[in-house]
């Protein structure tokens, strides 16, 4: 797999493209949307009120969206490698996609639909905005949904077929009868198997809770006359965002079990301990959601304890394994510190910030005081911009370097570091102290001290713009400086 | 030092162990390489470690934080207090304006046409208490205010353009205000109130 970056012509490599070049647009453009929502809370740029929610409704539902696509990027080219899978079918996937993405940009900024990507019923219905917006937004996600769903049918299906079904792609034997698995010489699922079959199998799910809930909203809006539980509905639409929020970066984990790797020239092993920490992820992903709901007091209370047990168990395999493991490859490897390596490393670390963020969230207690504030952003923030979008780039600078004839300049890669993570962390830190302070989330205008950390924010996310488009220079510097020898290239990023 | 900062320091010393254990491991790629067999051995040997550290924290600070839940139980339902019927409308809060101190009150939080949410402010700008008010159902929010002064309940739920206007003042204290008085006086034995 480690040749894998280098080798030109590796299949799915052009759906890969498709799918992350489109996905990176999205997220640049929606980066500036929440730079000017920022301002706007600063009290430094006049958004009108319907102009601030069609563009919070805006940022939200794309980048859960964008990042989803950048991540089913990723993952299809690495199955890609193990098994034949139809690039017409996920092109067609992302074409659904980018179908519902056009719906949902012409709800927002020509409609100025604004319930916000968690569209609570029956909230979509009772705005300020034109019917016929809602009805474009919802038919919009339903078309993202039917894409997803495709896509995660055939990311199953490609995973069964390249490990023998379900046991063998679960490597069932391999823990439970491990004797007669080494005697018949058969090894388990390479390590990025394991994310891929989970978001097939999860996503699939969600994806059903999602086209049940997407139909009876349009239902709804063609006939005003049915009703719908708001609490059915509620459950629905967090078990969907939710799940699918969680499978972007468990996708993104597949991509550091090959990354890591490859800048490290170290292998990540599978073991029991780590078949069994996917079993137990792609389980708990599915309860976890009931943390949304704590403070639904109507809410069938067992179910609140269920989404806080669950909501710390999930902590574990992701800090004793994926990161730990993550670590073990790195440490004392002589990695050498390119930007695609740092922005995997540094991704890591938002990642598990983040997880802690979410934890003290997911604690009902502390949720009494924290539900819809700034503490809920500023913890998905960080492990969805400070994690995902990292392994993202991380992911792309990485292909880049292993093919560029030149490195990045050290002063470049300092100065791009310093821009990026700077801002990054003044960002992130207005929204956690924000949120502490019970500064309420999704407020145009803000009680105090919200606008004085808005405007530490807006400080923060511009500079972190800035050394974004730097690293954007950059990738298309070593795009352009692409070496045609390939050995020459791995001796560049190797040293 | 208040419950914020607290909160804000037990998150950035956790954080800061973590952006510790990255920066050691980070600095020792400038160490000799070492074979992966060994570091392994290494790791895993830790990995164990950790792994029932994690599991034992988590489990005892789940069993820790239970007592602390706010979701009423039958038989405290039935305990003594000044029941508060609540509406959220976009975008006002029906509700009295005066409360007592010390006095054990349950909300009836109900909305008729979109999901709100009811978060109660202390003085001190803290979110003291909340709970979100969803139509056809009726969430009941057990508060007992220990403390006089102005409190503000804001919507906590993003209900529509008029979200961050929806807010009310509140009073609690011992004597109550003239437009306090009404407003009590407006609630009946069984706490039903009439709006004014």
């Amino acid at each position: 797999m480690n040749d894998l970056l280098t080798d030109k012509a590796a299949p799915g490599r052009g759906v890969m493209k498709l799918y992350l070049i489109s996905g990176l647009v999205v997220v640049g453009l929606l980066l500036l949307a929440g730079l000017a929502m920022r301002a706007s809370q600063a009290g430094w740029l006049p958004l009108p009120a319907d102009g601030f929610y069609s563009l919070l409704t805006l940022h939200g539902a794309g980048m859960i969206v964008a990042m989803m696509v950048c991540a089913m990027g990723a993952i299809w080219f690495l199955t890609r490698q193990q098994v034949k899978m139809s690039a017409k079918l996920a092109v067609a996937a992302w074409a659904l996609i980018m179908v519902g993405v056009v719906g949902v940009l012409v709800a927002t900024l020509v409609g100025r639909y604004g319930s916000l990507y968690t569209f609570l019923y029956p909230l979509p219905f009772r705005g300020t905005w034109p019917n016929w917006s809602t009805g474009v937004f919802l038919i919009g996600l339903v078309f993202v949904n039917a894409g997803w769903m495709i896509w995660c049918c055939q990311m199953l299906a490609g995973v069964l077929r390249a490990h023998g079904g379900y046991r063998g792609a679960l490597g069932w034997d391999y823990v439970w009868h491990s004797k007669s698995f080494a005697a018949s010489e058969r090894h388990p699922p390479p390590p990025e198997s394991f994310p891929a079959f989970m978001v097939g199998l999860d996503g699939l799910i969600a994806g059903m809770a999602a086209t049940l809930l997407g139909v009876a909203l349009v239902v709804r809006w063609i006939d005003p006359q049915v009703q719908i539980d708001p609490l059915w509905a509620k459950n629905l639409t967090y078990f969907w965002a939710h799940t699918v929020a969680n499978l972007i970066i468990y996708m993104l984990a597949g991509v550091i079990y090959v990354a890591l790797p490859f800048a490290t020239r170290r292998e990540y092993h599978v073991s029991k301990v780590f078949v069994v920490a996917w079993w137990t992820s792609m389980t708990l992903t599915l309860t976890n959601y009931f943390h949304h709901l704590y403070m639904d007091f109507a809410q069938p209370e067992i179910l609140q304890y269920v989404g806080q047990l669950s909501s710390y168990l999930s902590a574990l395999p992701v800090t004793v394994v994926t990161v730990f493991g993550a670590l073990m490859l790195v440490w004392r490897s002589g990695m050498r510190w390119t930007l695609g390596a740092l922005f995997f490393y540094l991704g890591m670390l938002g990642w598990v910030v983040g997880g802690i963020g979410a934890e003290i969230d997911a604690s009902v207690p502390f949720n009494v005081h924290l539900h819809n504030t700034l503490w809920v952003p500023a913890h998905f923030h960080t492990y969805l911009l400070g994690g995902c979008l990292l392994f993202v780039l991380g992911w792309v600078f990485l292909l880049l370097e292993s093919r560029a004839a030149s490195t990045t300049r050290k002063s470049m890669s300092w100065l791009i570091s310093i821009l990026m993570f700077g801002g990054m962390l003044v960002f992130l830190l207005s929204f956690y102290v924000s949120g502490a302070y019970g500064v309420p989330r999704r407020y145009s205008i803000e009680p105090a001290p919200g606008p004085v950390l808005s405007q530490v924010a807006a400080i923060g996310a511009a500079v972190m713009i800035v050394g974004m488009l730097l690293a954007g220079i950059e990738a298309w510097r070593l795009w352009r400086s692409r070496a045609d020898l390939q050995e020459g290239a791995k001796e560049v990023i190797h040293g | 030092m208040d419950a914020a900062e607290k909160l804000l320091i037990a998150f950035f010393v956790l954080s800061a162990f973590i952006a510790l254990v990255f920066f050691i491991v980070a600095r020792s790629t400038r160490l000799p390489v070492q074979p992966q067999a060994e570091a392994s051995r290494f790791g895993y040997a830790i990995r164990g470690r950790w792994f029932i550290f994690l599991l034992l924290g988590l489990l005892g600070t789940f069993l820790a934080s239970l007592p602390f839940f706010p979701y009423m139980r039958t038989a405290s339902a039935l305990q003594p207090a000044l029941r508060v019927p609540v509406e959220a409308w976009q975008f006002l809060f029906i509700m009295p304006d005066h409360f007592p101190v010390n006095q054990r009150i349950i909300f009836e939080v109900k909305t008729p046409d979109v999901t709100h949410g009811f978060g109660i402010y202390a003085p001190d700008g803290q979110l003291l208490a909340q709970t979100q008010a969803m139509p056809d159902y009726v969430n009941y929010l057990d508060v007992t205010f220990h403390t006089s002064g102005r409190y503000f309940v804001r919507c906590l739920e993003f209900c529509g353009m008029g979200h961050p206007i929806m807010q009310k003042e509140i009073t609690v204290g011992e004597a109550a205000t003239a437009s306090g008085r009404s407003s009590l006086a407006a609630l009946d034995s069984n706490g039903v109130v009439t709006h004014e």
